[in-house]
C-alpha cells in the first residue's frame, strides 16, 4: 500500500469513527445484545385486531450535561441538550396472534410490500427537540420527556411528537419507554385489504407504536 | 426442524375433534377440509415473492428435475449453475436464461450475491462442495443420501450444526410434502389402531445406465452401478420411503436384513437391481421395503397396517381402508371413496372432500399435482430467506461479533417453516449406508442407537 492511499485509508476510517464518539460531556447510549427492547404496532380490521412485533431496535441517543444520567438525579423541566437517530429493520417486524405465537408469513410479506421493504428496509427516526416535562416524583419513577422528531416510513417523513419515559438503571442503563398514534395514509400506505378466507378483510387506517428501548452508556 | 418428541404432540382425541369440526364446517359452508386449502386461499392474497439468489451445483438428471421446479418457484432466482461437465452445463442453460455458467463450483461459492446452493451431485461428490458451501457463509441444499460413509454424513451434519447462520436442509423431499404433512398428525394420533406392519415399494422399469462415447465420463455418469459409489436403490432410491416410516412412526429401527440380486440387468453390474428389506422397529413392528429396476407394476406405493386400519399412500394421494370391527371417526362417512378391487379406500387427500369432489370427479383427478421437491425447494429458500434476513437485521444492530446472542435471536425470532435438518439428514443417510450394507453383506445389520448420534 503506498503512502497516500495509507493516508487516506488511515482518514477514512477516522471519520468512519468520529460518529461513535461522543463529544466531551457528552453521553453516549446504544443498544447491545440481552437488553430487552422492543417494538410494536397494533391496529385494527374488519375481522379482528392485529399486531406486530420486533426486538430490534438500533441506532443511538446521545445526551448532552444536563441529563439526568442518575436514578433520582435532580433535573429542571426545559429543553435537554440530545441526539438520536434510531432504525428498526423492516424484516424484523412478524405478524403475532394475541397470544404471541406467529401468526402468518404471507400476512408478513404483505407487511413488508406495504412498508416499501426492499426500497427502504428501515423505520427510521431522528430526533430534533427533548424537552423534559417531569423529573420524577419519587425515585425509581421514570423521567418524562416529550420527544420532537421525524419519523420516517416507507420513505415518506413525518414529524411526530411524543411523549416518552426515560427509566434510569443501574450499569449506566436506560430504558425509553413511549407510545404514539399514526396514521398508515399520512405515510402514503393504503391500508391493506388482503382476500383472505371467506372474504375481504380491511384494516384501519389508525395504528399505534409502541416501544421500549433499553440502550447502555459506553 | 426434529418434530421427535411427539408422539403427546398428536394426540387422537385432538386429532378426533378437529376432524370432526372439519367434517361439520365441510357440510355448513364447504370450507375444505386440509391444511393446503388454507394455505392456498392466502396465497390469493399475492403477497410479492421475494427471491433468493441461487446457484445449482449437479446437472445430471436429478439436478435438471430440480432446475425445472426452482424455473417454476417464484421465490427462486437461479443466478449460477454448474457441472464438471461442460456438454451438461450448456443442455441445461435454456432452463437458466441470463443463470451464469460454470465448469467449477467455487466459482458460485466465491459470488457474494449468492446466497444459497443447492448440491445434487452424485452422493459421493457431496463432501467437499457441501463443506465449502458452508465455509462460505451459503444456505445448502444438499440431497440425500448425504454421503456415501458414515464418515462424510457426519462431517456434513457436524458442519451444518456449527455455521449457526445460515439454513441447511437435507433433500428429503417427501418431509416437505403438504399430503404427507397433512397425514402426519393422522398416523402418528393412533387412529389406525396397533400397529401390525408397514410396507413399501418402489418398481419401475429402467437401466440406471447411461451411455457415453467417452469411457471416462462413462464411468463418472454411472456411478450408480459402481459399488464403491452407488448405496445401490435402498440407498438412492428406497431411503425416502424408509425415512417416511421412521418419521412417521417417530422411532428409528432396530435392525435391517437385507438381500438384492441382479435379477434382469445382466450387464456385468455388480450392484442390485432389485432388492428386499425387512426393517425391525421397536415394538415388533417391521418394514417390509422392495424396489425393482425390472418392473414398474404399481410403481412406489407406502402402506401402514393397524389393527383398526390401513392407509395406502401413492404419490400424492393416500387411501385409509377401514376394518369392520374399527371405531366409527365421523368424517369418513362424508369423505370421498374410490374403488380398489374387493375394498373401499376413503380417500385422505390433503385437499379432498366429498363436496368439492361431487360431479366434478373427472376434473379432480386431471389436477396436476406439484411433486415434493417443489415444496421441499420452496420451504428451503422461504427458511433460507428468513434466517439470512434475521442474521442482516441483527448484525446491522449489534455487528457479528457475539455468535451466542445471533444464536439465541435466531431460535426465538425466527419462525422456520417445517423441514428435515442436519440431524435428519445424518439418520437417514446411516440408515442407506446400513441397508446397503445389508444387501452387499447379506447378514443382518444391528442399528445401535449411538449410530444415529452426531458426536
Amino acid at each position: 500500500m503506498n503512502k497516500h492511499l495509507l493516508i487516506k485509508s488511515a482518514s477514512l476510517l477516522l471519520l468512519l469513527a468520529l460518529p461513535l464518539q461522543a463529544a466531551e460531556g457528552w453521553t453516549r447510549f446504544a443498544p447491545k445484545p440481552g437488553l430487552k427492547s422492543k417494538v410494536r404496532i397494533e391496529g385494527t380490521s374488519t375481522i379482528h385486531d392485529w399486531q406486530v412485533e420486533s426486538p430490534l431496535v438500533g441506532g443511538y441517543l446521545e445526551v448532552g450535561p444536563g441529563f439526568p444520567l442518575q436514578a433520582g438525579a435532580e433535573a429542571k423541566p426545559g429543553k435537554v441538550e440530545a441526539k438520536a437517530e434510531v432504525f428498526i429493520p423492516v424484516g424484523s417486524l412478524k405478524s403475532l396472534k394475541k397470544d404471541g405465537t406467529p401468526y402468518s408469513t404471507a400476512m408478513d410479506d404483505i407487511m413488508y410490500d406495504k412498508l416499501l421493504k426492499a426500497t427502504h428496509p428501515r423505520i427510521q427516526y431522528r430526533l430534533s427537540e427533548l424537552t423534559l416535562k417531569e423529573a420524577p416524583k419519587k425515585a425509581g419513577d421514570p423521567y418524562t420527556f416529550e420527544a420532537v422528531g421525524d419519523l420516517v416510513v416507507a420513505g415518506v417523513t413525518n414529524k411526530i411528537t411524543m411523549p416518552a419515559q426515560v427509566a434510569v438503571l443501574p450499569d449506566k442503563k436506560l430504558k425509553i419507554t413511549g407510545t404514539v398514534n399514526v396514521k398508515m395514509t399520512d405515510f402514503k400506505i393504503e391500508p391493506p385489504a388482503p382476500k383472505i378466507a371467506l372474504g375481504l378483510i380491511k384494516t384501519g387506517d389508525d395504528v399505534k407504536l409502541l416501544f421500549d428501548w433499553e440502550i447502555v452508556g459506553s | 426442524m426434529n418434530e421427535s418428541n411427539g408422539s403427546s404432540e398428536f394426540s387422537r382425541r385432538a386429532f378426533l375433534r378437529d376432524s370432526s369440526f372439519a367434517a361439520l364446517a365441510t357440510m355448513l359452508g364447504g370450507v375444505r377440509l386440509s391444511a393446503r386449502a388454507a394455505e392456498a386461499e392466502q396465497q390469493t392474497a399475492n403477497p410479492p415473492a421475494r427471491k433468493v439468489k441461487v446457484g445449482l451445483i449437479g446437472l445430471g438428471n436429478w439436478g435438471r428435475e430440480l432446475l425445472d421446479q426452482l424455473g417454476r418457484l417464484p421465490q427462486a432466482d437461479v443466478a449460477a449453475i454448474c457441472d464438471n461437465y461442460g456438454a451438461m452445463v450448456r443442455r441445461s442453460a435454456s432452463k437458466a436464461p441470463g443463470a451464469a455458467q460454470t465448469e467449477d463450483y467455487k466459482t458460485i461459492l466465491d459470488n457474494k450475491d449468492i446466497k444459497a446452493v443447492i448440491v445434487a451431485t452424485p452422493t459421493h461428490l457431496h463432501k467437499e462442495i457441501v463443506l465449502a458451501a458452508l465455509q462460505a457463509g451459503k444456505h445448502v441444499y444438499c440431497e440425500a443420501p448425504l454421503a456415501t460413509t458414515i464418515e462424510d454424513a457426519r462431517a456434513i451434519a457436524q458442519a451444518a450444526r456449527a455455521a449457526g447462520k445460515v439454513v441447511f436442509q437435507p433433500g428429503l423431499q417427501l418431509r416437505c410434502d403438504p399430503q404427507r404433512r397433512f397425514l402426519l398428525p393422522f398416523i402418528r394420533s393412533g387412529a389406525l389402531g396397533k400397529w401390525a406392519m408397514i410396507r413399501a415399494q418402489w418398481n419401475k422399469k429402467t437401466s440406471w445406465r447411461f451411455t457415453s462415447p467417452n469411457p471416462d465420463r462413462e464411468k463418472a455418469i454411472n456411478w450408480r452401478l459402481d459399488r464403491a459409489t452407488s448405496l445401490g436403490l435402498l440407498g438412492e432410491i428406497g431411503l425416502h420411503q424408509i425415512d417416511q416410516v421412521s418419521w412417521f412412526l417417530n422411532t428409528l429401527p432396530l435392525s435391517v436384513s437385507a438381500f438384492g440380486s441382479v435379477a434382469f440387468w445382466k450387464d456385468g453390474r455388480e450392484v442390485a437391481d432389485t432388492v428386499q428389506a425387512i426393517f425391525q422397529f421397536p415394538d415388533q413392528v417391521q418394514l417390509t421395503y422392495s424396489a425393482t429396476l425390472a418392473n414398474s407394476f404399481e410403481s412406489d406405493c407406502e402402506t401402514y397396517y393397524g389393527s383398526d386400519a390401513a392407509v395406502m399412500i401413492r404419490g400424492s394421494s393416500a387411501w385409509m381402508f377401514k376394518e369392520v370391527d374399527a371405531p366409527l371417526l365421523g368424517w369418513e362417512v362424508y369423505a370421498r371413496k374410490d374403488a380398489f378391487y374387493k375394498e373401499t379406500g376413503i380417500s385422505l387427500r390433503a385437499d379432498a372432500s366429498k363436496l368439492k369432489a361431487q360431479g366434478d370427479q373427472g376434473r379432480q383427478e386431471a389436477e396436476v399435482v406439484d411433486p415434493p421437491v417443489y415444496f421441499a425447494l420452496q420451504t428451503f429458500l422461504r427458511n433460507a430467506q428468513e434466517v439470512g434476513g434475521a442474521v442482516e437485521d441483527f448484525v446491522s444492530l449489534y455487528g457479528d461479533g457475539d455468535p451466542k446472542a445471533l444464536a439465541e435471536h435466531l431460535a426465538k425470532e425466527v419462525h422456520k417453516l417445517p423441514a428435515p435438518d442436519y440431524l435428519d439428514g445424518y439418520r437417514a443417510t446411516v440408515l442407506a449406508i446400513k441397508a446397503n450394507e445389508a444387501v452387499n453383506s447379506g447378514k443382518p445389520v444391528a442399528l445401535l442407537p449411538e449410530l444415529f448420534e452426531l458426536a
